[in-house]
């Protein structure tokens, strides 16, 4: 049970949704799909804004409270990144189905109401932004999202990034933080036992990865930092979309 | 809207202005024409200040604890039912300790993998007129469920030892001195445990629900009074004593307490960045309907130093890491106002 760390991504490969995309991190595969902006039911309309629907199914079973608050989450954080204005009296509706989760030996025999909600969090803000921007939603900026774990024996403590499932476990807190690329926080989820210094620490590095500090002058550097192994988050979802404008544009060379 | 307003033939009363344009009217109230009156929240709070919390702890008599806890006009009571989980009936349970075992892993919760605290929180009872009763849980009923959940788990307030009941078999190896192997000391076995059924419901809601229906549990938590079960091996099932004398409370870890403040923007549609904000705490149901963006801090001062146990922030992005610590400032003072209550 080998499980990548690293991040692997392909855009609109369902043909029917107007915008989808697979993304998998940590063990955990999510396919979205968004269509929007449609028509929308009388009574969800919004007179000034477009009215955004999440919908997470899980792995196994149908969806209950966690994933009801998983949507809830994503929703009031992917109304920030939508122009919903723009969209008055439409619906922008986003499917999340996820395919897979990493196999956890100690919880086996939970599978729906499996653990903390927190871990598959990321997976689900990196794969809503990827199907927005393979959808063409106009946004208003995008995000980039990262879990840490952290391990404390007395006054040593060890941050793990991207943990697995069995150090979120162990670990005395964990915290899931989003940023936008204008560098501002977003969505911050904290469980566990911590102090503020700590989160500091993690604010400071979920920060310096989320959003690559060192802003590059040009693209060209910009795509040699976005193809090595150790990606940032911002710069994964630009490498990921350059990817696919290339492979789109190919007939023309 | 603001214009006509200033018309003396087309003024509108208070609530009038209050329920055609809500965002103007609190604008209005937190930005004051004069710099020399102070901001103000249209419930007359100050963007820092509180409700003022009552606690009325075991006024449910068939509960083994409960808990009535009123901010404001959130009103919310909490009920606390305990049954109890025959070991023999949980699907591959092991006493042993062995390597091999589940429970040896780290990070095993037991009273998680057995579910042996079940929140529910319940909106349908008529509390606000946005929840009918009779209905299917809303959106926000199951998301604070979950929150209770796994803030219930991940804060580690309930020690999953005093859950367990524990059978230690007699020794009879006086009687019988011919089996050497069997003269070893008899472990004591658990025999069932307790399983806690957290009901939280709703009487009014003005707002603010989960620092109410956390607040309640915590309070009803401390409240618990389990009888003492024992295994009868005649019968083989739990017994449970009558005597309240024999009863025992649980030992919780520490008060958390959660805060939640939004974000108040003086411009709805303006992209954020030099747009002017407040950060009100202890939302009212008025004041919900006009932020996007919320921040819980769970915090227990229990030690003498601020110890956080959660923060969660959606909705924006006006928040960052001052205003985190701002945040758990204003929490701090709030576990000195409420911790006691809760303690009652």
């Amino acid at each position: 049970m080998t499980i990548s760390a690293e991040p692997s991504a392909t855009l609109s490969h369902l043909y029917r949704a107007d915008g989808s995309a697979t993304f998998s991190q940590n063990g955990y595969t999510v396919i979205g799909a968004v269509n929007g902006p449609i028509e929308v039911q009388r009574r969800d309309e919004l007179p000034e804004e477009a009215a955004v629907d999440v919908i997470v199914r899980p792995a196994a079973g149908v969806g209950g409270t966690r994933e009801r608050h998983l949507e809830s989450i994503l929703q009031s954080t992917i109304r920030q990144i939508i122009l919903i204005h723009n969209f008055p009296r439409t619906l922008i509706q986003i499917t999340l189905q996820i395919t897979s989760t990493p196999e956890n030996d100690s919880a086996s025999s939970k599978l729906v109401q499996a653990s903390s909600n927190l871990p598959i969090l990321p997976t689900l803000l990196q794969t809503t932004v990827l199907t927005l921007l393979s959808a063409s939603i106009p946004l208003a900026m995008t995000l980039a999202s990262i879990s840490f774990a952290i391990n404390s024996t007395g006054s040593s403590r060890k941050i793990i990034r991207n943990p697995t499932l069995e150090e979120f476990q162990a670990a005395n807190s964990v915290h899931v933080l989003a940023f936008t690329s204008n560098g501002q926080l977003l969505v911050a989820e904290s469980e566990g036992s911590f102090t503020l210094e700590v989160w500091d620490e993690v604010y400071e590095i979920g920060k310096d990865f989320c959003c690559d500090v060192t802003e590059p002058a040009g693209d060209d550097i910009m795509q040699q930092d976005g193809l090595d192994g150790n990606t940032g988050g911002m710069a994964f979802v630009r490498s990921t979309l350059e990817h696919k404008v290339s492979a789109d544009l190919h007939w023309k060379d | 809207m603001a214009s006509t307003t200033a018309q003396p033939t087309l003024s509108f009363p208070r609530d009038t202005f209050a329920k055609l344009s809500p965002h103007p009217y609190l604008l209005a109230h937190l930005q004051p024409s004069s710099s020399a009156s102070p901001s103000t929240r249209a419930n007359g709070r100050s963007p820092t200040t509180f409700r003022a919390p009552h606690v009325n702890n075991g006024s449910l008599t068939h509960a083994e604890g409960s808990a009535v806890v009123r901010i404001g006009d959130t009103t919310v009571v909490c009920g606390i039912r305990g049954e109890i989980l025959l070991a023999s009936n949980v699907a591959g349970y092991r006493v042993d300790r062995s390597s091999t075992a589940p429970s040896s892993k780290p990070g095993y919760n037991e009273t998680k993998e057995l579910d042996l605290l079940v929140p529910n929180i319940e909106l349908a009872t008529g509390c606000s007129p946005a929840f009918m009763p009779g209905q299917p849980p809303s959106t926000l009923a199951q998301s604070l469920s979950t929150r209770v959940y796994s803030l219930l788990h991940s804060s580690g307030l309930v020690n999953g030892e005093d859950l367990k009941i524990w059978y230690q078999p007699p020794d009879l190896s006086d009687q019988d001195k011919m089996d050497v192997e069997d003269s070893e000391s008899i472990e004591p076995e658990v025999k069932a445990f307790w399983t806690l059924y957290i009901d939280i419901l709703f009487i009014s809601l003005d707002g603010n629900p989960f620092d109410a229906a956390w607040a309640a549990v915590v309070s009803a938590l401390r409240n618990v009074r389990l009888p003492k079960a024992y295994w009868d091996p005649d019968r083989e099932m739990i017994l449970c004593e009558d005597a309240v004398a024999v009863s025992k409370k649980l030992r919780l870890n520490g008060m958390p307490i959660a805060v939640t403040a939004l974000v108040f923007r003086a411009k709805e549609q303006a992209p954020t960045g030099d747009n002017k904000y407040w950060v009100l705490v202890d939302p009212d149901a008025f004041e919900e309907g006009l932020c996007d963006e919320s921040v819980t801090v769970v915090v227990d001062c229990t030690g003498g130093e601020t110890k956080m146990l959660g923060i969660s922030k959606a909705g924006g992005t006006v928040v960052g890491r001052e205003q985190v610590k701002q945040m758990v400032g204003l929490a701090a003072t709030r576990w000195a106002q409420l911790g006691p209550l809760l303690k009652g």
